[in-house]
């Protein structure tokens, strides 16, 4: 029988916050666990076979997690997994209620909002690259040499990829979170 | 100065807000406000741990709250004299809110 199940690119599929904790609680009821989350996490995830949980997960993105953040879902029962980039996975197990860990309109917004602005972030920062280096190319084509321009075109359309994948999530996570 | 700005900023309050701020008229840590809130409303406001923490982040930032007490990791929180003023004007505001409901409630029994 398999004891481990790995997971490529686990945000991939499932951009939108809820999305990520419906599934790994889905996970954990058919029996696969994860008990670390490391900055490799947002790559690739390992699961361990086990008995089936239930297990209610919250995804909470903050650039500053200081002491008083994790003391106060500590106190609430809140196991702390660990940190992928500025993304929180934190654990319960629970039999009655799902607990929640944002519980007014204004907060769960909040958390959408840290989510969008953390990838309109890298969008912008992905697309002001390559407009730069299609400005580069379009109008100082002298300055650089044959070999140097199919580099810099290949880098152009592979951030302007990015950019255009990173602005689709965007929208994406902005228009769920709106329902 | 700071006052009407704050007052500005947190008048009208979420329940949220409201609650919190009302359980800091004595020292609390962020479980204890939400056992609190729990207690005051008949289990109908169970708040989250994020909105405990998003909340006083806030309220402390803006000078409302300050920490009371710290041991062993856990962190105490009470209400300033500028989150006493904004509570009473939150409170006056709300009781306002009350006696225009009342007639309307027998109106429409």
């Amino acid at each position: 029988m398999k004891t481990k199940k790995i997971v490529f690119f686990p945000f991939f599929k499932r951009v939108v916050p809820s999305d990520f904790e419906n599934w790994l609680e889905k996970m954990a009821a058919d029996g696969w666990h994860i008990d670390r989350v490391r900055q490799g996490s947002s790559l690739i995830m390992v699961f361990i076979k086990g008995l089936p949980k239930r297990y209610r997960y919250v995804y909470d993105l903050r650039a500053i997690a200081n002491k008083d953040y994790i003391s106060t879902y500590e106190q609430f029962g809140w196991q702390h997994l660990g940190k992928m980039a500025s993304v929180n996975i934190w654990r319960m197990e629970y039999s009655g209620n799902r607990p929640e860990a944002f519980t007014d309109k204004e907060s769960i917004r909040g958390r959408n909002k840290r989510t969008v602005f953390a990838i309109s972030f890298s969008f912008i920062l992905t697309l002001l690259a390559s407009i730069a280096i299609s400005i580069v190319l379009i109008f100082f084509p002298f300055i650089i040499s044959a070999d140097e321009k199919t580099q810099l075109i290949a880098a152009a359309v592979v951030l302007a990829i990015f950019a255009a994948t990173l602005g689709a999530i965007m929208i994406y996570i902005h228009k769920r979170s709106r329902q | 100065m700071n006052e009407k700005k704050m007052i500005k900023k947190y008048i009208p309050m979420t329940e949220t807000m409201f609650f919190i701020l009302l359980s800091l008229q004595h020292k609390h840590h962020g479980y204890g406000i939400m056992l609190h809130v729990k207690n005051l409303t008949k289990d109908r406001i169970i708040l989250g741990a994020g909105t405990v923490y998003n909340s006083l982040s806030r309220l402390k930032k803006d000078g409302l709250i300050r920490t009371f007490s710290e041991d062993d990791r856990k962190k105490t929180y009470i209400t300033t004299e500028l989150g006493k003023k904004i509570l009473k004007v939150e409170a006056k505001r709300l009781f306002e809110l009350c006696s225009s409901v009342k007639p309307l409630l027998e109106e429409l029994k």
